[in-house]
């Protein structure tokens, strides 16, 4: 009997075996935000859906078609069978292409991370959009919403063909993905979150949007650990600003504590909207961080 | 007063570095350039304020702070600033040190010298010698020595004072001071600085026109030493050995005195000196030939001062006097007749005058003045040399004054005598051209001297200017007496009456042959050549070392003479805190030890290189930069 053919790469973001796997998961957020729309997830609300909710007890006026006759045969009492609702949600992936992602496979870990997200979300029946922000002032390049395993490789083309450029201020990009974007669900930011910008306008924008704001902060090893060893001028990749900074350990261990203070506005800024955040080095392999620090974490499930 | 200063205030200029380099640091200051994704982080860091405190801004810029530091150190060490110590106040100073004998002790066992710790504490002020300022170095034992005129070189003067050396004489301060009172008439000076132990005299005839500054050393360890040495000739013929023994102040103890007799010890005593008493002792020595006698003394405890304990002492043989005195002289020779241990010539029952050398001869004849003898009495002539200063007359003399402490007039009553003769000066004469012929008046009459005498080297010369015969001086009561002087004094003049030792200093006259040129051999084994006067004499030879000097001909050993220290003054080691110069000014030792200038421009550069050794291992050597 011949060997099975190795099953063809579907795509060069993620390997096979996490595409197997991502099938099996799907984006747990925290608030559940969803649209009107009908779609896969239970709404807080009472809805028409096959899955038994409660009971209560009948109104006038009430369909009495989920009355339950067992029930009703019993007690003598009409009582309504409640169902859960199932409504659709929005996956938008927003991903920070500026030029300060080229550096040590920051933008190599936030496109395959971008991307499972939007298979999980593509698998699960959920609108999946995803925008990509580069040059300030220029709207993000944008992939529609699209829903089903039929757009899977339309939105491994539109990741795959990110390129890192630009200075993009994050909250600009959240603006402009706003403009373009209607339904309630999840936001999935990848991001460094190195931005000038106002974040916390930008994530209040999304907050009211209905979007629960999903970041994930990727740093590469040099910015999570900085060595400066001799008196350096630094340039910014997206600006082109300089900033002279001699060699200090004083130096470094502030700036250790602005990176991580950083992180903790982050997560308060997610959290305080229904979110997550977590921060990765670039260097961590996609797997990972998607099987391991997120399912810990309670993202995925 | 001025607390230090700059020695080269003209490197100054070297502060205009400063400029180059702080414009280099600024140049080299271009960063490398390094492209980070944002400085989103980095802007927040350094905009805290404890990145802004001022010792972060200071840590910013610690390297060109540490190079201006450097700088500066370099530049200070450059202007050469010293501390200003004692004797840099002064342009010029001249330094006395004395070397003499009492400087060769040690303060204990195995210690240093006084004349060590001069030298330490004047090579320290060379050390600090400043560039402007001049040092004239001068030693001083018995004389002084100008060892270097005024000069900077410090290596001159150290090697000027290395050569510094004891010697076995007391010290002359005064001579001293007057030599350096001359030198500052060519180069002026305001101060002079004095280093000695005190051991001179407390008084000193000397006019102070300038500043003096003495440091006395630190006191010595105890000492005994010799302090007298001499031999009297004894009743029985031989010689009564008389030695002296002192100790400073501190010293006490027990010490033996042994006596050796040409090399042999012929005697030896224990003695025990109590603290501020002298020990003297008598020794019987054989003077049927001439010896050489050496005293050697061994105290039991430490003795700081070695070169007292030996001193040396030439015997001749005992014999007795011979002496001539023609026969007209009557009544000379009835009053040596009396007297034991001369023999008279010529004798009573021959007319033999005998043959060679006499040791005194008292005449009236003048051709007998040309017989060899060491010592002549001339009675009622003129000599020769004083032909025309003195002439005779005939109206008579009376005695005005004489010398009571001549030793030959010595317990004689010249008063009342009745003189026929007339010595008077003659015209445009007086006692001055007397005594710029060496001649000494001790006896005054009315219109000039009645006895005069002379000492020669080698020869000791009493002139009467009347004759005896012609006064009524041979029958007093103080005649024989004044003959018995004359003995006295012809007998120290052949050595046979007393032989003291002979004191360091200058050696004593040696008799060898006529224009002979000879060689000294010192005890320290240096050789200094001499030569013979016309009469064989070898006189004035140098001898600053106690011990025996060799007179060499040809390599070959003809003389021995020893030298000994004895003195009181050097062996007690006394010191005196307070100079008592003329016009009642006195000078005290210094209560500081004089301190020199302290160069700082070592320490500087060693900061300098602190500075450099720092930045190299904050910037180069620790890993991930300065903390």
């Amino acid at each position: 009997m011949e060997p099975l053919a190795p099953r063809p790469q579907m795509t060069t973001l993620l390997a096979n075996s996490v595409l197997d796997r991502l099938e099996r998961l799907r984006i747990r957020a925290p608030g559940r935000r969803t649209s009107r729309s009908r779609g896969e997830h239970f709404s807080g609300k009472g809805g028409a859906s096959t899955e038994f909710c409660d009971y209560r007890d009948y109104s006038p006026g009430d369909d009495t078609r989920f009355v339950d006759w067992n029930i009703f045969a019993r007690l003598h009492r009409p009582y309504l069978k409640q169902f859960h609702r199932e409504e659709e949600r929005h996956v938008v992936l927003l991903i920070d292409a500026s030029a300060s992602m080229k550096f040590e496979g920051k933008l190599d870990l936030a496109r395959p991370l971008a991307a499972a997200f939007g298979v999980m979300g593509l698998l699960n029946n959920e609108r999946v959009s995803a925008y990509v922000s580069h040059q300030a002032g220029n709207a993000p390049d944008r992939l529609p919403p699209c829903r089903g395993r039929a757009n899977l490789r339309t939105l491994f083309q539109f990741i795959e063909n990110i390129a890192s450029q630009g200075d993009a201020p994050l909250d600009r990009a959240v603006e402009l993905l706003l403009r373009h974007h209607t339904g309630r669900g999840v936001c999935v930011i990848v991001s460094d979150f190195l931005t000038f910008g106002d974040l916390k306008r930008g994530f209040n924008l999304l907050y009211a949007a209905g979007l629960e704001p999903l970041g994930v902060q990727i740093l590469s090893p040099r910015e999570i650990e900085p060595e400066i060893s001799t008196d350096l001028r630094l340039v910014d990749s997206e600006t082109q600003e300089t900033l002279d900074i001699s060699s200090n350990d004083d130096l470094a261990s502030l700036y250790q504590e602005y990176r991580q203070r950083l992180e903790t506005d982050l997560a308060l800024l997610c959290r305080r909207r229904s979110g997550r955040f977590l921060s990765v080095n670039s260097e961590t392999p996609v797997e990972s961080v998607l099987f391991d620090q997120m399912r810990r974490k309670g993202w995925i499930e | 007063m001025s607390w230090g200063g700059f020695q080269t205030l003209s490197h100054l200029w070297l502060l205009t570095l400063l400029a180059p380099l702080i414009v280099f640091y600024f140049l080299k200051l271009k960063r490398p350039r390094a492209e980070i994704p944002s400085l989103f982080l980095w802007r927040q860091v350094l905009q805290d304020q404890r990145v802004n405190s001022p010792f972060q801004r200071f840590k910013r810029n610690l390297l060109l702070l540490l190079q201006i530091l450097l700088l500066l150190f370099l530049v200070l060490a450059a202007l050469q600033p010293f501390w200003r110590g004692g004797p840099g106040q002064h342009r010029r100073l001249p330094v006395l040190v004395d070397c003499s004998a009492s400087m060769a002790a040690l303060d204990k066992p195995g210690g240093v010298s006084r004349l060590d710790e001069a030298k330490t504490r004047v090579r320290r002020i060379i050390d600090g010698l400043a560039s402007d300022q001049e040092l004239c170095l001068v030693s001083f034992d018995g004389s002084p020595h100008k060892l270097t005129g005024f000069t900077n070189d410090k290596r001159l003067l150290r090697d000027a004072l290395d050569q510094i050396k004891i010697a076995d004489v007391t010290s002359d301060l005064e001579q001293a001071l007057r030599l350096v009172q001359a030198i500052g008439r060519s180069e002026p000076f305001d101060e002079v600085l004095l280093f000695s132990d005190g051991n001179f005299p407390a008084r000193v005839n000397f006019d102070l026109s300038f500043k003096l500054d003495y440091q006395r050393l630190p006191p010595p360890g105890p000492n005994l030493g010799i302090t007298a040495l001499s031999a009297e000739r004894a009743a029985t013929g031989g010689w009564d050995v008389f030695v002296q023994i002192d100790g400073s102040a501190d010293a006490e103890g027990n010490a033996s005195v042994e006596l050796f007799q040409d090399g042999n010890s012929i005697a030896n005593e224990r003695i025990t000196v109590a603290r501020g008493h002298s020990q003297r002792m008598v020794f019987q020595v054989n003077g049927e030939h001439a010896s050489s006698l050496r005293v050697q003394l061994t105290p039991d405890t430490f003795d700081s001062l070695a070169s007292d304990n030996a001193a040396y002492l030439d015997l001749p043989e005992s014999r007795p006097l011979r002496v001539f005195v023609p026969k007209s002289l009557f009544s000379y020779r009835l009053a040596l007749q009396g007297i034991k241990g001369i023999r008279l010539f010529p004798e009573e029952t021959s007319d033999d005058a005998g043959s060679g050398a006499y040791d005194l001869v008292i005449s009236d004849n003048p051709q007998d003045m040309s017989i060899p003898a060491r010592t002549r009495l001339s009675v009622g002539f003129i000599p020769p040399e004083l032909d025309s200063l003195i002439e005779i007359g005939t109206n008579g003399s009376a005695v005005v004054d004489w010398r009571r402490d001549a030793p030959v007039l010595q317990h004689v009553q010249l008063s009342d005598l009745v003189v026929l003769d007339q010595p008077q000066f003659a015209e445009n004469a007086g006692e001055g051209d007397l005594e710029n012929l060496g001649y000494e008046v001790l006896i005054y009459g009315e219109h000039g001297p009645l006895m005069v005498r002379k000492q020669d080297p080698d020869s000791l010369r009493y002139a009467l200017l009347f004759h005896t015969d012609r006064s009524t001086l041979p029958y007093r009561v103080g005649f024989p007496i004044f003959v018995a002087n004359v003995v006295q004094a012809a007998l120290g003049q052949a050595g046979l009456a007393e032989q003291p030792a002979a004191r360091t200093g200058v050696l004593p006259p040696v008799t060898l042959t006529p224009g002979g040129h000879y060689d000294v051999q010192a005890p320290d084994q240096t050789v200094q050549s001499v030569a013979a006067d016309d009469r064989g004499l070898v006189s004035g030879v140098s001898a600053p070392l106690a011990g025996y000097y060799s007179v060499l001909e040809n390599g070959k050993p003809l003389r021995r003479v020893g030298v000994s220290l004895l003195s009181p003054s050097e062996t007690m080691l006394a010191g005196v805190d307070q100079i008592q110069f003329n016009e009642r000014l006195q000078v005290g030792a210094a209560q500081q030890i004089v301190k020199a200038d302290m160069p700082l421009w070592p320490v500087l550069l060693m900061a300098g290189l602190a500075v450099m050794l720092a930045e190299w291992w904050f910037f180069q050597k620790k890993p991930g930069g300065w903390r």
